[in-house]
């Protein structure tokens, strides 16, 4: 058929729902936006965004979301496909009327709808009908999950409708062959059921006024009714991991001990990849420690309008995730890796938190918004994180000596980085990059690389960080504001007037390339040793922590590990290549589900027997989890 | 705006600039018009043509052209008048092309191993639907009436099974039919329980989010069906399509895989096998599509 060559299937693996859904860490890859559909929901959510960022909306209306398959932003996309004219909207955004912006962006789009839909019924052939049809029903998206959740039987009428419709238009068929003709009756009375309602709800005059801008309905509003719209994140958002995937070094696991020995640690790995200990949104949407510092490096491609500046960056103190912990400041931060973190406290990039279970409780807490995190879960993830090891690194020496291995440029470019510099105050990089202490200082300094916030302020100190993994954590600095380790040369050759040659600068970037190198940097993958293996192999880890628990009866931890591995488990079967092995992981999910509801019902014989199932099906599945 | 143009007269005005510039250098000039039929995002398809037949052009020795056409009729259409040379077009697209124009295969797309698929029925695990039969009375949401794997295969299946007579009878079985317009869409109406079941390519439940992939199954699986074609019109010069074969053949290379997106994304293309098709063959005159 036309629309749907398999390749279209294995290449959107998609989702037509907005980026929402389960609580499991495993987010779908989304179905494009069209672009007025992108910026009216982006719109929505920078809309609720405390300052609210203006140009933000404004280029939303005017360029490609981040990632977008247009070439064209919104408007020029308006000013080709449609007749509507985006003035109004505009002067909103000019005049900073956040109820303007809504009111005459929803307008927009609900008459891009029906001009969609005055195309559809006045098609002369089949597959223009088809393709307008298609079109209003990707701009209908918009307000779908409003509608969905204000008024599910309507959103039903709504969906059969567009079924109707759509299977109203005839077939073109192929050189003669299959052709039915439309319809037309039939089409005429399923779009009134849609423009009908659009009418009602998202084409009016005056808007009741918006508290928090969504995509429900009119009439929702209108009633009083407490409603909340499941959380979602915008066209343009990224929270896939990252890939290549980093490699993990746990220190235990490289001395051959078993992580289903050490059950603290597994439950930390658990939370530490646990959407459920964080609040709304976060929760919702999936984010999870992990979606940040994958496998305890970083996630290069995390990205959240309105939360980020760049890829890699995140403002985990704005208004998205905890409004109570909004500091109005927009100032996101490049994503520190873990790698080595009992060696590189203080915590924080300022180092304003000593000790790591103070600042991981801030994270949880304030950040994102979640519970307060019990003694035990704490106990847990400090346990985990304390176990991230450094990469490996051939080229230097335990106390941090180049070896042979290391190139001859970055044998020379030692020898400068151990030179005191008037610069540098007659210190050497190596002053506070200490080699022989993983190369920081554990101080904070004013490199001058902060702007002042205010005039006098004494605010620029940040914490030394470490130069070991580097050459994988692109881009650097706290804001993620030098791309390469050779701008990071020419930044300190530059302000701290050090006077580095050509040459120079070019061997000091080679050494830092060679400090911040590893043997192996990314997880290796091949046909069967495959993301989902490693995932079904930490998830069934993480399930071992039962053995602990069932025993002590400790039903909030039980629960805490079967709600965030059961969902995991049976999310991550969707990125499985054995297709094949799919519904027996679906069943071992059910059966670690069932676990969780004998212990909600308190029926502790059940519980151990659905644990038991459970391990005695992971066993047997292990070899097919591909 | 002195002149409305809007996606399908850029998509027509891009056809045409390509045959416009392609029809008279023709006669002095040696090139391959290729048609694509676009897929969701025509804007995006336009930029993978550009990016694949710029490749294609140093590979062939030969400036390679592409348009995106409006369907696969225009696209068969094309070949027939000779204003593109190959296109790219599914299994009973090219069995009717071939019974018409007498259209040539040239390449099979292979995915996960194999240059076929299937069709399966879906339901919502919770439905209590275990056969076909249970299906009598219900809803069904198909992609579309001229779609192998979303309609007329696993349509078959329930002849096979006996529970209808023949394709035409469809409507005395199910509650209702609907054509949802592509795989996406038929998966996402049963999925939210618009419809008790959809027909869709085997790996359509993948277009669903995960969460929704847990709570669909399939209950029965059409025979195999021949994967997508890259064809060419009749008479197209034998060397000429000897070189953009080998060409293609060398997409499947670890060093041009990458470039397969820019394709409709197989996993690789083989030498299409025209017996392989008989079965579309034989679909195709049961469902009266062709003498």
């Amino acid at each position: 058929m036309i629309r749907n060559f398999l390749g279209v299937l294995l290449a959107t693996l998609a989702s037509v729902l907005v980026l929402s859904g389960p609580a499991a860490a495993t987010p779908a890859k989304e179905t494009p936006w069209l672009p007025e559909a992108g910026a009216y929901r982006l719109t929505l959510f920078l809309g609720n965004l405390e300052p609210l960022p203006w140009d933000d909306i404004e280029t939303a209306w005017r360029e490609p979301y981040r990632g977008s398959e247009f070439s064209i932003g919104a408007l020029a996309w308006l000013d080709r496909e449609s007749d509507i004219d985006a003035a109004q909207l505009l002067n909103a955004i000019t005049h900073e009327d956040r109820q303007a912006v809504f009111a005459e962006a929803t307008r927009l789009i609900a008459l891009r709808i029906e001009e969609e839909l005055n195309r559809a019924v006045a098609a002369e052939d089949p597959a223009h009908a088809q393709q307008a049809v298609r079109t209003a029903r990707e701009l209908y998206r918009a307000f779908a999950d409003g509608i969905a959740t204000a008024e599910p039987d309507v959103a039903r009428q709504i969906g059969l409708a567009w079924l109707e419709l759509n299977s109203s238009t005839g077939s073109a068929g192929v050189l003669g062959a299959g052709v039915t003709s439309a319809d037309r009756d039939t089409m005429a009375a399923a779009r009134r059921v849609i423009s009908g309602y659009i009418a009602e709800n998202y084409l009016i005059a005056d808007f009741a006024p918006r508290q928090t801008l969504s995509a429900l309905p009119e009439t929702a509003i209108l009633s009083g009714r407490a409603i909340e719209v499941p959380p979602s994140l915008p066209p343009g958002s990224d929270i896939f991991d990252q890939d290549p995937l980093p490699r993990l070094v746990l220190n235990f696991e490289e001395q051959g001990i078993d992580e289903t020995d050490l059950p603290l640690v597994a439950y930390g790995d658990m939370l530490f990849d646990s959407a459920q200990i964080f609040g709304s949104p976060a929760r919702d949407l999936g984010l999870a420690c992990s979606t940040c510092h994958n496998r305890s490096d970083v996630n290069q491609r995390l990205f959240i309008p309105g939360a980020s500046h760049q890829p890699g960056a995140i403002d985990v103190d704005g208004a998205f995730f905890n409004p109570i912990f909004n500091d109005r400041r927009s100032d996101p931060l490049d994503i520190p890796s873990l790698r080595g973190l009992r060696f590189t406290g203080p915590y924080g990039r300022d180092g304003r938190f000593a000790s790591l279970r103070d600042f991981t409780r801030n994270v949880v807490v304030n950040e994102f918004g979640g519970a307060e995190p019990t003694p035990f879960m704490m106990d847990a993830l400090v346990a985990y994180m304390l176990e991230f090891d450094f990469l490996p690194n051939s080229m230097l020496t335990p106390d941090g000596q180049l070896t042979e291995s290391a190139p001859e440029a970055a044998q020379r470019g030692e020898a400068i980085f151990n030179t005191p510099f008037a610069g540098l105050g007659d210190r050497s990089c190596a002053s506070c990059h200490m080699p022989d202490a993983n190369f920081l200082d554990r101080q904070a300094h004013d490199i001058g690389s902060v702007a002042p916030a205010y005039e006098g302020a004494r605010a620029g100190a940040l914490d030394t960080p470490t130069l070991l993994g580097t050459a994988y954590t692109a881009p650097y600095f706290h804001d993620g504001s030098l791309p390469t380790l050779a701008a990071v040369v020419d930044w300190f050759d530059e302000t701290k007037t050090l006077g580095l040659t050509e040459a120079e600068r070019t061997d000091l970037t080679a050494y830092l390339q060679t400090v911040g190198a590893a043997d192996e940097p990314y997880e290796a993958f091949d046909a069967e040793n495959t993301a989902f293996g490693l995932a079904f192999a930490e998830l069934t880890t993480f399930a071992s922590t039962i053995d602990t628990l069932l025993p002590r009866r400790d039903v909030r931890h039980i629960l805490l590990l079967t709600d965030t591995v059961a969902a995991d488990l049976s999310a991550d079967a969707s990125t499985m290549s054995n297709l094949a092995a799919r519904p027996d992981v679906y069943a071992l999910a059910e059966k670690l589900a069932e676990v969780g509801t004998a212990v909600r019902d308190g029926d502790w014989a059940a519980a151990e027997a659905s644990w038991s199932a459970f391990q005695t099906e992971a066993d047997t599945i292990e070899a097919r989890a591909f | 705006m002195a002149m409305h143009v809007n996606r399908r007269t850029a998509l027509l005005l891009a056809s045409a600039s390509a045959m416009s510039l392609a029809t008279p250098l023709a006669a002095q000039d040696v090139r391959l018009r290729l048609a694509f039929i676009p897929q969701e995002n025509p804007e995006k398809l336009l930029g993978d043509i550009e990016a694949i037949t710029g490749w294609l052009t140093s590979e062939v020795g030969v400036p390679v052209e592409g348009f995106v056409t409006i369907d696969h009729a225009a696209a068969v259409e094309a070949l027939r008048n000779g204003d593109a040379d190959i296109s790219f077009m599914g299994a009973l697209p090219f069995v009717l092309a071939e019974a018409e124009i007498g259209a040539v295969p040239l390449l099979s797309e292979v995915y996960r191993d194999a240059p076929s698929y299937t069709g399966r029925i879906f339901v919502r695990r919770d439905s209590g639907i275990g056969s076909l039969a249970d299906l009598r009375g219900r809803n069904i949401a198909f992609a579309d009436p001229i779609s192998e794997s979303g309609y007329l295969y696993p349509l078959a299946e329930f002849v096979k099974a006996g529970l209808i007579e023949g394709p035409t009878a469809a409507d005395a079985f199910f509650g209702r039919v609907f054509f949802a317009g592509g795989y996406q869409q038929a998966m996402q109406a049963m999925a939210e329980g618009l419809v008790d079941a959809a027909g869709a390519s085997q790996y359509a439940d993948l277009l669903l989010t995960p969460r929704q992939q847990a709570e669909v199954t399939w209950i029965v699986e059409s025979e195999p069906i021949p994967s997508h074609l890259v064809i060419a019109r009749p008479g197209l010069d034998a060397g000429l399509q000897d070189r953009f074969i080998d060409a293609m053949l060398r997409l499947n290379a670890p060093e041009n895989r990458k470039k397969l997106r820019y394709l409709y994304g197989p996993d690789g293309y083989v030498r299409s096998d025209s017996a392989a098709y008989d079965g579309v063959r034989d679909m195709a005159r049961r469902y009266g599509l062709l003498e």
